[in-house]
């Protein structure tokens, strides 16, 4: 008897537990809705691309959020999802930065010099020749998508066309020749970033660091999504993050050069520089100071009569490293206007909209993810790379899932979410 | 020229304590009536679940029991399609009783030791919600000696003291990463000790029906210089210094029980409990590490529990001389209110459903099993603090056994 009612108690667990796992049920991954993701196209720049860490290199370009997008495509309908990766053999691409120290939370930046696909002494890119949907094309602009000339200047541009396409195809004239059943664009943001990253100071011989005209990006834009709709095609558009959200301009603040000053000469008293206008006055809070600055070496070292640089107004901090506050408000400015664009055209063609603006300016007070904390701090805050502009995997993954859940509000679709977690944030040397 | 502080890594919590880490197996007989049974002097277990009782049990024992417990959880992202699992691992609740006293004199002694709170949850070191928590086990073993005194034939009071000794290893991962892209991870590990009491009155009127009262004190559990031991790259172990130690507290709340006992027969007998959990008491969880660094700062998180409640209902029916059968069913209402839930304690309103079996083959041993399985209702969550954002569903399977000998 009481061997049977052991015997007879075991079989019992065995079946509950063998029958009885929880089931969570969910429509995730069960529909494309409205939209056909068969060939999924992204068209824009360097965040498109994967571009991280001051270059482009296989790691990223792999967790570019297309890429991170497209194979959650795959399980409501969506198809191959192609990019011009480089190969393993020159793995680095172009060439990247790594922190290889962190002392006293002082970081070493040391450029990664191996492996690269630098194919001539021009600096010209590895050729790839296969079929392409992440077109992606670091510094891309939406002007100079429309200059056939930049297909020759940009190596990223050039590495992907054949030599007769080579200073005579443009950028908007590629893009359109992929037969694409859905696309997104994320294009924009260089037009007023070049600007700003050359502390809005514009080389007239270096049309990377124009400001596009208001008029003129809401005409080239609208271009783009009547190109890009021409046969009916949905997609999603992103807009343009305010550039003083990234840590490019937000690490080297001016409170923390004076307390670096102090702690040398306590009388030190103001940070002085030289405004856009020429102008030379004490900085304030909201002049915003270049990431590059903290490495160049150049604070602080007198000059030939003895003044030390940026803390006297005989020998102030040059513009070129500085946004002052009235070039950040027209940078705003820029920025606004070309969201409106973007927002207004894509609403008219009944595109989805990724609100990248919005969602980075919560990123730059501080939000909490699945359990991790990301903010727009350099190297710590987990979404920017070591460039303090581009993402980081971890960065990636978070902004595909902004388009992601803008293209199921959209079109119905159910398009899976990714886990952020499996995404690294910056790599801190061993 | 220009120190970048670390921000705040470890700002989110460690742990939780929640319904999911009460655990309602105590006694074989009780638990094959869903947990109830404070109003019935059915056995030695009336230690733990009704002090008062224990004077009425006719004759002295000692038993020993185990309940190995599956806790099935599942947790799907929101909006993803992954739904991941926790690991199988087997949770060993145990008991054991001790009942003595001079026959028909007016006082029994007894002891108990008994683990009435624990967990144990591994989701694995890469699952989706690994910064908030990868694994905890937490156990608390409750040692309770009691005296137990009949005022009249009809009612019986009785009071223990408990010593609690606690174990906890919890781990999480850390959102640094290695130069090789794998993240760091956090081990927090401390034993504790905390005092309580445990109360009861036993009531039998005129008809037989018996009501029960029994309050389990508060046991708040403190843990002095646990270890804490972080796995970082090199670079970051300024950050987080190597040797740290912890002290945090435990509340484990106190529980009010009302009891009935309905004889629907000779050989049938109803019990009914309705148990208050006073959860009110986990306002806050926090951690104060003897070392501390810009990254690694002492945490305080919102806990903001309300209190629990359960009801439970069992029947008994001894089927022969040798033979008892046994069935239950309960609900019990979650203390973890919206925004709070978390991955250790996946905490929701539950069913729960028993059945039990006794098998008495001579006057001296009697063995006796159970099978206890709690539905937790599916529950979608964001958590306020650490943004974990998606549903969980659990079930838990916890069959056992017990062997007593009595005299």
């Amino acid at each position: 008897m009481k061997k049977y009612i052991l015997n007879s108690f075991v079989a019992a667990i065995i079946l509950f537990a063998a029958a009885c796992k929880p089931e969570i049920e969910t429509p995730a991954g069960t529909t494309a809705g409205q939209a056909n993701f068969s060939k999924y196209i992204a068209v824009g720049n360097s965040l498109t691309s994967g571009y991280a860490d001051g270059g482009l290199y296989l790691e990223g370009q792999k967790v570019a959020y297309p890429n991170l997008i497209a194979a959650k495509m795959a399980t409501v309908g969506g198809g191959a999802f192609t990019s011009p990766f480089f190969s393993e053999e020159h793995l680095n691409g172009s060439g990247y930065i790594s922190l290889t120290a962190l002392v006293n939370g002082t970081p070493t930046l040391t450029p990664v010099v191996d492996k690269l696909a630098i194919r001539d002494a021009a600096k010209h890119l590895d050729k790839y020749s296969g079929e392409i949907q992440n077109l992606g094309i670091p510094g891309m602009r939406v002007d100079l998508a429309f200059a056939p000339a930049f297909s020759a200047a940009n190596p990223f541009f050039e590495r992907l066309l054949t030599d007769a396409q080579v200073g005579t195809t443009s950028y908007f004239q590629y893009v359109q020749t992929k037969n694409h059943t859905f696309f997104s664009l994320w294009l924009g943001n260089n037009d007023v970033l070049g600007y700003a990253l050359n502390g809005a100071v514009t080389v007239s011989t270096d049309p990377t660091t124009t400001l596009t005209d208001k008029v003129t990006f809401s005409s080239l834009y609208a271009n783009f999504l009547n190109a890009l709709t021409a046969g009916g095609q949905k997609g999603i558009v992103g807009t343009i993050p305010d550039v003083t959200a990234v840590p490019y301009f937000n690490t080297v603040t001016v409170a923390a050069l004076l307390n670096a000053a102090k702690a040398i000469n306590p009388a030190a008293a103001a940070i002085y520089i030289q405004t856009g206008t020429g102008a030379v006055r004490s900085a304030t809070a909201e002049d915003l100071i270049r990431l590059p600055f903290q490495s160049e070496g150049i604070f602080g070292k007198p000059n030939g009569s003895g003044i030390p640089y940026g803390l006297h107004p005989l020998n102030p901090i040059e513009n070129r490293w500085v946004l002052d506050k009235d070039e950040v408000i027209k940078v705003k400015d820029y920025v606004n206007s070309y969201n409106g664009t973007i927002k207004s055209l894509a609403s008219s063609k009944g595109l989805a909209i990724a609100d990248t603006y919005a969602y980075f300016n919560q990123v730059k007070t501080g939000i909490n993810v699945q359990g991790v904390g990301i903010n727009a701090s350099f190297i710590t805050g987990g979404a920017f790379s070591l460039d303090g502009i581009h993402l980081t995997p971890r960065g990636n993954a978070v902004i595909a899932n902004v388009f992601i859940d803008a293209i199921n509000a959209k079109y119905g679709s159910t398009v899976p979410n990714i886990d952020i977690t499996q995404y690294r944030g910056v790599k801190f040397p061993n | 020229m220009k120190k970048i502080l670390l921000s705040v890594l470890l700002s989110a919590p460690l742990w939780v304590l929640g319904q999911g880490f009460q655990v309602n197996l105590q006694g074989q007989k009780q638990i094959g009536m869903a947990g109830a049974g404070s109003a019935l002097a059915l056995d030695e277990a009336s230690v733990f679940y009704n002090p008062g009782a224990v004077t009425f049990l006719e004759k002295n024992s000692v038993s020993a029991g185990v309940n190995p417990l599956l806790f099935k959880s599942a947790f799907k992202q929101t909006g993803s399609n992954v739904t991941e699992d926790v690991k199988n691992k087997i949770a060993p609740p145990f008991e054991f009783y001790a009942v003595w006293g001079p026959k028909s004199n007016k006082w029994k002694l007894g002891l108990g030791v008994y683990t009435p709170f624990g967990g144990l949850v591994d989701w694995g070191d890469n699952w989706s919600g690994k910064y908030a928590l990868t694994s905890l086990n937490l156990k608390a073993i409750y040692f309770q000696p009691t005296l137990s005194i009949k005022i009249t034939d009809r009612i019986g009071i009785g009071a223990g003291f408990v010593y609690n000794h606690g174990d906890v290893n919890l781990q999480r991962a850390i959102p640094v990463n290695f130069p090789d892209g794998r993240s760091g991870k956090a081990t927090l590990d401390g034993t504790g000790t905390g005092y309580g009491w445990n109360a009861g009155l036993y009531i039998k009127t005129l008809s037989n029906i018996s009501f029960a009262l029994v309050h389990k004190s508060k046991v708040i559990t403190k843990l002095d210089g646990g270890s804490a031991e972080f796995e970082v790259p090199k670079s970051l172990e300024g950050s987080f210094p190597a040797g740290n130690t912890f002290n945090a507290e435990l509340p484990l709340p106190a529980t009010t029980s009302l009891g009935v006992g309905i004889p629907l027969s000779k050989s049938t007998v109803l019990a009914f409990d309705a148990s208050w959990v006073q959860w009110h008491i986990y306002q806050d969880l926090s951690f104060d590490y003897a070392t501390n660094t810009p990254a690694l700062v002492d945490t305080k998180s919102a806990r903001n529990y309300r209190d629990g409640s359960s009801f439970k209902l069992g029947i008994n029916h001894q089927a022969s001389e040798k033979l008892a059968l046994r069935a239950g069913v309960g609900y019990a209402f979650s203390p973890v209110q919206d925004g709070y839930v978390t991955p250790e304690a996946p905490d929701a309103d539950r069913y729960i459903l028993s059945a039990g079996l006794g098998y008495t083959p001579t006057h001296h041993f009697e063995v006796n099993a159970s099978f206890f399985f709690e539905d937790v209702k599916s529950r979608k969550q964001k958590n306020i603090e650490t943004g974990l954002d998606g549903t969980f569903k659990t079930l838990v399977y916890a069959p056992g056994i017990s062997l007593t000998y009595k005299w």
